[in-house]
Parts: C-alpha cells; sequence; structure tokens
C-alpha cells in the first residue's frame, strides 16, 4: 500500500461517489416533498434504463437518443409511481406509500424482465478512450463525464431551489404543506413535477452508470435504491447538499473498503453503514435533531 | 361577501361546526367569538378548504366555493393566517411574501411554468410596499425561522395581504401579544378594512374584538347562539351564560 494506491482509491471512490450523490439528490427531493419514502426509486430508474437499452438493441439508437429514451422513460415511470404510491394517500398513511411502492418495485423488475429476458444485456459506452494519465494516477474519461454531470445537475438543482419561484414553491411546500396552499400553491402539483424532476435526475444517474459499465441488469434498480438510499442518509434526509456531500462519501469508503479488504466487502460497506446511521446517527452529516426527522427536513433542503 | 349555509363540520360523533348559518356584508371587520373548542377554528379551516365539509354550502360573492380545493380558492380572494403562526421557515421574509404573489399571478392565468419560472415586474414593488406596511423592510434577507414572535406575526399578516384578497381570516392574531402590540394590530386591522377588504376576526381578546369589529357572531358547541353589534352581543344572556358557565363548571372541577 503506498500513497499513491490510496489517492487512486479516493479517485475511484470520487467519481462512483458521482453516481451515488445524483441518485440520493433525486432520493431526497422526493423525501422532502412527499415525506415518505419511495422505494421504488432505484426500480424507476432501471425501468428507465431498459428502454433506453431496448432501444439501443432493437433500433440501434444511438448514445444521445439513449439517454433522452432514459430520461423520458425514467421521468413518465415515476409519474406512474406517484400516481399509484402517493397520490391516493395522504401523509396520514406514509406505511401504505411505502409499502405501495415495494409493490411496484416487484411489478416493475417483472415488466422488465419481460421486456429483456436475457438477464446482462448491452448498453452503449460513453466514451471508448484509453484512461488518462495523470503523473501515476488513473482517471477514466468516462468517470470525468461522470462527475462533471453530477456537479452540473446539483448546481442546476440548487440553483432552482434557491432563485427560482417553482424552487420556493417546492421549499414551501416541504417547509409547510398547508401554509403553501393557503397563499395558492398548487401543492398536488409541485409534488408531481418534483417527483418527475427526481426521477429525471435518477435517469441521469442510471444512464451514467449503465454506461460507464457498458452493459446492465435488472438489479440495477435494487441498486440504485440501496445506493440512493444509504448516501441520502450519510448526508441527511431531505437536504441536496448532503446528498450530494453523503454519495461522494460513500464511494470513497467502498473504494477504500474495496482496495483494503476485497471486492466481496464493498457492498457489505454500503448495508453496514444504513444499520449504524439507522441506528446511530439518523441526522446524518448536515447534522440535525436525530428524532425529529420531519422538522429536520423542514429546515433543510 | 361570505355566506355560510347550515355549515356542518362532524368528527366522528362530534359535531365540531353543526349547522352555522353566517352571513357577512362586503367591508365589514366580523367577529368570532367563543368559548374554547367551539369551533371557531374549524369554521376558518372549512372556508379556507384546509377541512372538507360535511354538509352545508360556503358562497363567496355570491359563488358557489364548498367543493373548491383549496389553493383555487385562495386564489379567487380569501387569504388567512394561522393560530399557530405557519410560515415558511427556511425561506426568507422577502421570499415569503414572493411565494405569496403566486397567489395573484394565478388569479391572472398565465401558464403553470411562465408562473413559476417567470419573474413579475410588479411583484417587487408590491413587496417592498408590503414589507414597508408591517415594519420589515430591514428583515428582508433574513430567514423567517429566526424573526421575532411579533414579527413573524406582522409577515405572516403581510404575505395574507400580498395575494390582495377580498376577505381576509384572521385566526386569533392577537395571541401571545403585549398591550402596545395589540394596539399596533388594531390600528392594522381598522386599516384593512379601510382598504375595502372583509375581514373575518377570530379572537381571544374581548377589549380588542370589541373596540373593532363591526358585527359578532358566538360560537358555543359548533352552534351559533348570538349575534348582533359588540353591544347586542355582550348584554346577550345566552351569551353570558356560555362564558360564565364554562367559567363556573372549571371551578367546581378543580374544588
Amino acid at each position: 500500500m503506498t500513497a499513491v494506491d490510496l489517492a487512486q482509491n479516493t479517485l475511484d471512490g470520487l467519481m462512483v461517489g458521482a453516481s451515488y450523490a445524483l441518485l440520493a439528490v433525486g432520493f431526497t427531493l422526493i423525501f422532502g416533498v412527499m415525506r415518505r419514502l419511495n422505494l421504488a426509486y432505484g426500480p424507476t430508474i432501471m425501468a428507465g434504463v431498459y428502454l433506453g437499452t431496448a432501444a439501443f438493441i432493437s433500433l440501434g439508437a444511438p448514445t444521445l437518443v439513449v439517454l433522452v429514451v432514459v430520461i423520458i422513460g425514467a421521468a413518465l415511470v415515476g409519474l406512474y409511481v406517484e400516481r399509484l404510491c402517493f397520490r391516493p394517500f395522504g401523509e396520514g398513511a406514509r406505511a401504505a406509500s411505502m409499502v405501495a411502492s415495494f409493490a411496484l418495485w416487484m411489478q416493475l423488475e417483472e415488466a422488465a424482465t419481460h421486456l429483456l429476458p436475457q438477464h446482462m444485456n448491452p448498453f452503449p459506452p460513453l466514451l471508448a478512450t484509453q484512461p488518462l494519465e495523470i503523473g501515476p494516477l488513473l482517471l477514466r474519461a468516462d468517470h470525468l463525464v461522470m462527475l462533471a454531470a453530477t456537479l452540473l445537475i446539483a448546481g442546476a438543482v440548487t440553483y432552482l431551489l434557491a432563485r427560482t419561484k417553482l424552487g420556493l414553491a417546492i421549499r414551501a411546500v416541504i417547509d409547510q404543506p398547508r401554509a403553501a396552499a393557503i397563499v395558492g400553491i398548487h401543492v398536488e402539483r409541485v409534488m408531481m413535477l418534483t417527483f418527475v424532476l427526481a426521477s429525471a435526475i435518477g435517469g441521469v444517474a442510471g444512464f451514467l452508470i449503465a454506461a460507464t459499465d457498458g452493459q446492465v441488469t435488472h438489479m440495477i434498480g435494487m441498486w440504485a435504491t440501496t445506493k440512493g438510499l444509504v448516501a441520502m442518509m450519510l448526508g441527511g434526509l431531505g437536504s441536496v447538499k448532503g446528498a450530494i456531500a453523503g454519495g461522494l462519501l460513500l464511494g470513497i469508503l467502498e473504494a477504500h473498503a474495496q482496495w483494503f479488504l476485497g471486492p466481496q466487502v464493498r457492498d457489505m460497506v454500503a448495508w453496514g453503514l444504513l444499520f449504524v446511521l439507522l441506528a446511530f446517527w439518523p441526522g446524518g452529516l448536515m447534522g440535525a435533531k436525530a428524532l425529529d426527522r420531519t422538522m429536520a427536513v423542514g429546515r433543510r433542503v | 361577501m361570505l355566506e355560510l349555509q347550515n355549515l356542518s363540520k362532524y368528527f366522528g360523533g362530534v359535531r365540531a361546526v353543526d349547522s352555522l348559518s353566517l352571513k357577512i356584508e362586503p367591508g365589514q371587520i366580523f367577529g368570532l367569538i367563543g368559548p374554547n373548542g367551539s369551533g371557531k377554528s374549524t369554521t376558518v379551516n372549512l372556508i379556507t378548504g384546509l377541512l372538507g365539509v360535511t354538509n352545508g354550502s360556503i358562497r363567496l360573492s355570491g359563488e358557489e366555493i364548498t367543493r373548491l380545493p383549496t389553493h383555487v380558492r385562495l386564489s379567487s380572494g380569501i387569504a388567512r393566517t394561522f393560530q399557530n403562526i405557519r410560515l415558511f421557515g427556511q425561506l426568507t421574509v422577502w421570499q415569503n411574501l414572493w411565494v405569496a404573489e403566486n397567489s395573484r399571478a394565478q388569479r391572472e392565468r398565465t401558464s403553470f411554468l411562465a408562473r413559476w419560472l417567470g419573474g413579475e415586474s410588479g411583484a417587487r414593488a408590491r413587496i417592498t410596499k408590503a414589507l414597508e406596511f408591517s415594519g420589515l423592510s430591514h428583515k428582508a434577507n433574513e430567514l423567517a425561522a429566526n424573526l421575532a414572535f411579533g414579527e413573524q406575526r406582522r409577515l405572516e399578516l403581510a404575505r395574507a395581504m400580498a395575494a390582495e384578497p377580498k376577505l381576509l381570516l384572521l385566526d386569533e392574531p392577537a395571541a401571545g401579544m403585549n398591550a402596545e402590540e395589540i394596539g399596533a394590530l388594531d390600528e392594522r386591522i381598522r386599516q384593512i378594512r379601510d382598504s375595502g377588504i372583509t375581514v373575518l376576526l377570530i379572537e381571544h381578546h374581548m377589549e380588542l374584538i370589541m373596540a373593532i369589529a363591526d358585527r359578532i357572531a358566538v360560537l358555543n358547541f359548533g352552534q351559533k347562539i348570538a349575534e348582533g353589534t359588540p353591544a347586542e352581543v355582550q348584554a346577550n344572556p345566552a351569551v353570558r351564560e356560555a362564558y360564565l358557565g364554562t367559567a363556573e363548571t372549571s371551578t367546581r372541577g378543580t374544588a
């Protein structure tokens, strides 16, 4: 083990962490406005990615078209999830929404395996160039694209929330749904827009992940839900900045764990972290009163 | 302006509001009083649509609004403040008012996206004016959650006014205020009325309500037991009994 290895791990982790960060941003936006967990978030992304790869396989769609299909697909499936799992239940029936989203998870996986029965499916690669050499460190160009896209989207979301009327309406709904309705905000529509936006962001993340792998299985759904969930919890429920920090940190932790303890440990880190967070540190990085999560959400994002 | 007809709200077997009929004339300050739990806040929640009506109807300027969703109802000219202040705590003072400006834009029927993504040129001037009116100009960039209690009340009132309502519902605006602040509130409510806005005022502070209300209705157990001018209501034996009766029971309870 050398300093170069450590630096290389950190760099690799940062790049993979960028995709976690995107997942967590979408997750946290949905949690913020709904105050309910959307377990079907990952499978929504998977559905979008599968539609994209189906277009790639059967029509030979170019990469850019696949990207568009993935984003639109994820957004539409997100709308479907919102209609079925969240719109019909009020905030008083959080468990109902969560269980319903679990049911949709199963449904979406089933639908995906009918669309593409093979376990492993090809996905158009983003950039097939040689890794860049920066001194002793190696850097994949497509990873760099992933990091850049993450920073771009995170910046755009932050701008949206801080500066636009829509963003302020989203924050008003997160803060005080009833008062938001009172000042004339169509609360349900703001929730729906946020949900669709978050699903589209998830679609971008799903595309980048599948493209850097060059292949995709339906397991990406569960993968996205768990990684996004852990990254969100690590950053602090409902905080966009926390989601980004949590995603990057999770990526770095995993990369080091893989290097020191072996590849089979990689996913255990995420699961172990989720347990530790839930048990001891539910407020996450952006520190809040651990037990008063709804309040915490209100103050952040 | 506002007309309630046989309005009822049941929570299970509890009749929180029971066949309430009221008629509020334009330009009035209409007071709604009654002991705790008599259904005043429920009435306001029914008028604003935060609660669904069990029976009866609500009309605003002759227009039936009983089943309209809250945000539509509000943009047709109703605004309110809450008994327990509900500001957007993580937004700045200025942003709280900016969000409220949406209500007006909605009435002007611009498209949804234009409403949310575009800025409105007149909004800035109106917000600046509202801040001056509330004495909050120097706190414009402060987070609403960080304001002092009295300032939060003023901001909530300003936010309601930003919607340029025809009817303003004030749910215990004097709660937690000292005498000096209540004096200022009295003045402000009169100014609002004089600017042509009808006010429905729920208040426990009798001195305030008797001083400024043009007309008062008294609720007890969800039913209207009296209505009239402040003098008439004060002289009404049923009202005395409702208040004194409650006091007597509670004295017995503690004895």
